[in-house]
């Protein structure tokens, strides 16, 4: 991981079109705005590493599972 | 922009389809490129993403609009132009289904759902921004 230090107002630039600047340090939060285009996605890493657990905790359920949703789905209708 | 609404309650959404590539891979299956889509049940309720890539990897699916109508996505022109879509007719949104111990205890990820482009079979599973869309909503009431 590279590490800097910046200050309020300044920039890091990643690549030739992502821009973190430094908005704001109140506390210990610290605002930051990404300047990226829209083909390139920005996501809190935390809620990547959540949508990353919640497949795998989804994928290929028991067959068990499968049929027991499969009747209870019919049942509903 | 353009969102995605149900359009039709006639429409069958939960057709199969053979080859679906992802143009972006799911959150934690990086190598999962192509699936197919098939039927669990007779009703177009419940279908399973299979991987074509990973013998055994399969994802529960069911269709956004039966379980909630009025779930509309937003998908951003990124996505519309990444997915080739030209009509909001052609898309067709799915939801990754986390199964319990019972219905009552079986969720759906309302905050990254599944949206495939029926024509071009490209499908990505979208982040969107609103916060108060679960990870895992009670499927059912």
């Amino acid at each position: 991981m590279l590490v800097l230090s910046r200050r309020v107002g300044e920039s890091v630039v990643v690549g030739d079109d992502v821009t973190i600047t430094v908005l704001e340090v109140r506390g210990d939060v610290v605002r930051v705005g990404i300047a990226a285009p829209r083909s390139v996605a920005v996501h809190r890493a935390e809620l990547l590493a959540e949508l990353a657990t919640e497949n795998q905790s989804s994928a290929s359920p028991s067959e068990d599972a499968v049929a027991s949703l499969t009747r209870a789905l019919r049942e509903r209708r | 922009m353009m969102r995605a609404v149900a359009m039709d309650d006639e429409t069958p959404t939960l057709q199969e389809l053979p080859v679906i590539e992802m143009a972006r891979p799911m959150p934690g299956f990086p190598e999962d490129q192509r699936f197919a889509l098939v039927h669990l049940d007779d009703a177009g309720m419940l279908g399973a993403l299979r991987s074509l890539d990973h013998d055994g990897l399969e994802f529960l699916v069911v269709p956004a609009v039966q379980f909630f109508p009025s779930y509309a996505p937003e998908i951003e022109d990124d996505l519309v132009a990444e997915l080739g879509i030209t009509s909001a007719d052609d898309v067709v949104v799915l939801l990754v289904v986390h199964a319990g111990e019972s219905l009552a205890s079986t969720t759906v990820n309302l905050r990254a759902p599944l949206v495939i482009n029926t024509i071009t079979r490209r499908a990505a599973q979208v982040i969107l921004e609103d916060g108060s869309l679960a990870v895992a909503a009670p499927l059912v009431a």
